[in-house]
């Protein structure tokens, strides 16, 4: 009942805290808009045509992660700033709920740049958004949602123990959208960095979610990639939960809660 | 009763100089200091900037890890027990950050009284309860950005009191604020102690030191100088001939302005006058 509380208070907080930002806003709302000019403009006279996988969901999805990504580095980093990194860090409850909810929070608040881009897209290119398989387009972007949480969750427990944090999320930023297939398939990534896209849940997530927009029904490849996804899901989640142990102790010993 | 234990505390920084060798640099912020804070005492951390009081203060809230000895507060050590700590204590930090500047005073007040896990049923009331006793009862649904240094500190304060902790850890907690401001967290800091509260206070104010704390450590790079009552402390430097000659100079001073009274007494009547005038207007 009282972690229910934490982390519902942090996603209020956290809401208001990001949405009072005309940055926040900035990436909300213009930056789908960007995403999406740009990659319709790039597939115009490619031998790709399916304008829902690659260019809605493309789109979609860099606003997405773009949101998510950048709210919870910019965030960590600006809780050091304003020395409240350290106040809820040293409070009563549970840090791993108090960062749970706000990245539920940022989640929610960066939904609706995916919504917006669908409405952008259709607006500005009248073409229909074709989705083969509606339940299991539901069920991946499900999957996707929580990959793009727990991997946030990864990162930002990163950051907490690094004051560097800008470096990292501008190192990580692009390469990830390129790595895990956001807007074109990781087939056509040299074979060295297709190791390292499935070492993603959003890569496979992603394929996920491409497949159910293009596929009517569902094969084995589907169920192989959704085991991979919630495979590597539990692997990242299990992975937070230690680095959460580690950097519990580290923050203390290094003192990296506030900015020195 | 010793309610907080400082033993052999030893607490160093590690910096890295240089980006393609890096040098390691150690400072020692505290060297082997050892004390105990008994409980409902007012106890002062008097010292220069980075003697080490901050950091003191720093390792007994669970913020930071000693790097040697052993801080316990309410029986638990700080590092490795702190999940027994962290509810029955609180800070308040001097200076303007520590809130959520995009929120108001409220909602910052209930957000930590969530995470300070108090029950539904009393969060409003005690919320209202701060709001008034730090006299921001009227602003208290504006949003902290557009407050001044002092009002910000006055939401530290009362965040500080959220839980209703056993012991408050203070770190220069007037700093920033006006005469009659730090008039009125004095007072709150002597209702604390009427009430039993432990208090750990770290401040350049001599005046403050001397006119609320029980006991009082001086610490000077890292290590404690002195630890003793003000009065004592006093006592023991009345026979140093440096310190005679001065207070002879002083004597002199004090026998011209005897019938005067402090700028700061004169400034608190001011405002006070001028608060009390526009409240009579007003009715």
């Amino acid at each position: 009942m009282k972690v229910r509380s934490v982390v519902i208070s942090s996603l209020v907080v956290q809401i208001k805290q990001t949405y009072a930002r005309n940055m926040y806003k900035f990436c909300l709302l213009v930056s789908p808009l960007m995403s999406t000019i740009l990659l319709a403009e790039m597939y115009r006279n490619s031998e790709h045509d399916n304008f829902t996988s690659y260019i809605v969901l493309g789109a979609g999805l860099m606003s997405l992660w773009g949101c998510i990504c950048f709210s919870s580095a910019g965030d960590i980093n600006r809780e050091r700033y304003s020395n409240t990194l350290s106040l809820i860090f040293i409070s009563p409850s549970s840090f791993q709920a108090i960062l749970f909810g706000k990245v539920i929070g940022n989640t929610i608040l960066s939904l609706f740049s995916v919504l917006l881009t669908a409405v952008y897209s259709f607006v500005l290119y009248r073409q229909p958004i074709v989705i083969e398989n509606m339940p299991m387009f539901l069920v991946s972007f499900l999957i996707t949602i929580i990959s793009f949480m727990v991997f946030s969750i990864f990162v930002a427990y990163i950051l907490v123990l690094s004051r560097r944090t800008e470096i990292l999320m501008n190192c990580i930023d692009v390469p990830l959208i390129l790595v895990c297939g956001f807007v074109f398939p990781i087939e056509v990534l040299p074979m060295w960095t297709q190791y390292i896209s499935k070492a993603f849940p959003m890569t496979w997530s992603i394929k996920l979610m491409r497949q159910s927009i293009m596929s009517p029904s569902v094969d084995g490849d589907f169920f192989i990639s959704m085991t991979y996804a919630i495979g590597t899901i539990i692997v990242y989640a299990l992975l937070s939960n230690l680095l959460y142990k580690l950097i519990a102790k580290r923050v203390r010993i290094e003192a990296s809660l506030e900015m020195a | 009763m010793s309610i907080i234990e400082v033993r052999d505390l030893y607490r160093d920084y590690v910096t890295k100089k240089g980006v393609v060798f890096p040098k390691k640099e150690v400072i020692h912020a505290v060297s082997g200091i050892t004390f105990d804070v008994k409980e409902g005492e007012i106890f002062g951390l008097l010292g220069q900037n980075g003697a080490g009081k901050s950091t003191t203060i720093k390792i007994l809230i669970t913020m930071l890890a000693p790097t040697s000895g052993e801080c316990r507060v309410l029986g638990y050590n700080t590092y490795g027990e702190e999940k027994k700590i962290r509810h029955r204590i609180n800070f308040i930090f001097g200076g303007e950050l520590g809130v959520y500047r995009r929120l108001s005073a409220r909602d910052n007040l209930r957000y930590f009284a969530n995470l300070y896990k108090l029950p539904m049923g009393d969060r409003d009331k005690r919320i209202d309860e701060l709001l008034e006793l730090v006299g921001l009862s009227d602003k208290a649904d504006l949003r902290t950005e557009t407050y001044s240094k002092g009002m910000i500190q006055k939401v530290q304060i009362a965040r500080g009191l959220i839980n209703n902790p056993e012991i408050l850890f203070m770190d220069e907690p007037t700093v920033g604020l006006d005469p009659l401001a730090a008039q009125t967290l004095r007072n709150i800091i002597r209702l604390l102690k009427e009430q039993g509260k432990t208090i750990l206070l770290t401040t350049h104010n001599m005046y403050e030191v001397d006119e609320l704390c029980d006991r009082v450590a001086i610490i000077n790079k890292g290590k404690i100088v002195t630890l003793d009552t003000p009065n004592n402390i006093k006592a023991q430097m009345e026979e140093n001939e440096e310190i005679q000659k001065h207070l002879e100079q002083v004597k002199l001073k004090e026998a011209e302005n005897l019938s005067r009274i402090t700028l700061e007494e004169a400034y608190i009547q001011l405002v006070r006058s001028s608060v009390d005038k526009e409240a009579k207007n007003e009715s």
